[in-house]
């Protein structure tokens, strides 16, 4: 019995545990020797099917410390990711806040939107406010493949949070 | 019409303000910090350099760790798998091979960086070197801590920070040859720009000549060349040297050489740095 909560306890904290993984390891989504132009944002996905599906798991203070230290991790400004992540977890709530029942067709329209304005406030803090020049043709097949993959991943999380709720329930 | 701008800004209200559950502020407070936190940092204030340079060496260390095993497990697993078949072949050394295994699988990865370094010490006496080196006290081997790839920035965060004498705008170098240059200095590590980075720009000098250009990273692996003169049609297979016009990088470093679409292939690839030297006798003061 008291395993059996440890667990529930311990997947609960899955998407926590990734999205800090993915901002704090070397482990990346940038597969440019792979093929040169596939990169993605996982964090931004994690962010969105999470505070989409169960906002209870993922608290905004996590958002924003996982956005903190991929920003050090990165070599961005302190806040730019952190802004980032908070813009699609905004959308993310705003959405959630509105419909009753979601769909994987309406959570990956609604998340190109979310995504388009996260990224925009991320490529106009760093061109507006820091001397740092990148590749907006990069960002954009970012911005693409994030999209494209969302939902294989929303699949995958969809599975998890089931799993979660099965063993809640049982 | 009215009772759906009312449910607009209701769910808009609620989405920034609302808490409860994991939530204990609301979103809004998250979204100022964070541009507080970004305009403080982007503006340089004193007390943030210093808030700054105790988080990034935290973190630094924390991601090494975090991404250890993701170094180790591939090379482990590679490493039994080869113990295994000595075993077969050899039965008769089954007891001083469990004792090697045990051991070789304790210290592996030192084993790897002191094979690294020792091959770093031997490439210095082969190269005369630009930098007269040697391994002398006006240089410093520094490990790679971090590797991260990135689609918006190429760079690496080592081991070394000013605590060992590095400062901003110091030349780093993988066996004689520049692969690009400390942008950040914290107490005990810093992050290197590398030359294929789009904020990198380097003078350079080619050719019989010594043409003068710029080597300005693209983001891939081949940075290309600007600023040549009008009509200068490059040769493939020229080698690229530092000019040392910036006054930062000594003249005559090499650095790469030209290919047949006008780009540089770097002598060093830039994602396949495990050790790096950086020339402290360059400069005594932050360059930048």
């Amino acid at each position: 019995m008291l395993n059996e909560a440890v667990g529930v306890k311990l997947k609960n904290f899955g998407p926590i545990i990734l999205l800090y993984y993915f901002s704090i390891s070397e482990l990346d989504t940038h597969f440019e020797n792979y093929f040169e132009i596939l990169s993605f944002n996982l964090q931004l996905i994690i962010v969105y099917f999470w505070v989409l599906k169960r906002p209870a798991i993922l608290g905004n203070g996590h958002i924003f410390l996982a956005g903190l230290i991929n920003d050090v991790v990165m070599g961005f400004p302190l806040g730019l990711s952190s802004l980032s992540y908070l813009v699609v977890s905004f959308f993310a709530t705003y959405i959630k806040n509105m419909s009753v029942h979601t769909t994987l067709t309406s959570d990956w329209f609604t998340f190109i939107i979310a995504l388009l304005i996260s990224n925009f406030t991320f490529l106009t803090l760093i061109s507006k406010f820091t001397e740092l020049t990148f590749s907006i043709t990069e960002m954009l097949y970012n911005t693409f493949f994030t999209f494209i993959l969302f939902p294989f991943f929303w699949f995958l999380f969809t599975f998890y949070n089931s799993t979660v709720r099965f063993r809640e329930n049982a | 019409m009215s009772s759906s701008r009312d449910d607009f800004g209701i769910a808009f209200r609620s989405a920034l303000l609302k808490k409860g559950g994991a939530r204990r502020f609301s979103l809004i407070v998250f979204i100022l910090i964070s541009i507080i936190i970004f305009f403080l940092d982007t503006y340089n204030y004193s007390f943030m350099k210093q808030a700054r340079t105790i988080i990034n060496d935290g973190v630094y260390r924390l991601s090494l760790v975090a991404s250890t095993p993701l170094k180790v497990f591939p090379s482990l697993s590679d490493k039994a798998s080869s113990f295994m078949n000595i075993k077969s072949e050899n039965k008769k050394l089954k007891n001083e091979l469990e004792s090697y295994k045990r051991k070789e699988l304790n210290v592996e990865f030192l084993l790897n960086q002191n094979k690294n370094l020792k091959q770093l010490i031997e490439t210095d006496s082969i190269f005369s070197g630009i930098y007269d080196t040697g391994l002398a006290s006006n240089v410093i081997v520094a490990k790679v801590l971090l590797d991260k790839s990135s689609p918006y920035l190429q760079s690496i965060i080592i081991n070394k920070g000013f605590k060992s004498g590095v400062l901003k705008g110091m030349p780093v170098l993988n066996k004689d040859f520049l692969v690009g240059r400390v942008v950040e200095t914290n107490y005990m590590s810093s992050r290197v720009l590398l030359l294929s980075d789009l904020n990198s720009r380097i003078p350079v000098t080619l050719g019989e000549n010594d043409t003068q250009a710029i080597l300005k990273g693209n983001g891939g692996s081949k940075p290309l060349l600007e600023y040549l003169p009008e009509e200068y049609k490059l040769i493939e297979g020229t080698n690229i040297f530092t000019s040392g016009k910036d006054q930062i990088f000594k003249p005559g470093t090499p650095i790469g050489t030209t290919n047949n679409n006008g780009e540089v292939v770097l002598f060093v690839e830039p994602n396949q740095l495990s050790f790096i030297k950086i020339i402290l006798d360059q400069q005594r003061k932050e360059s930048f």
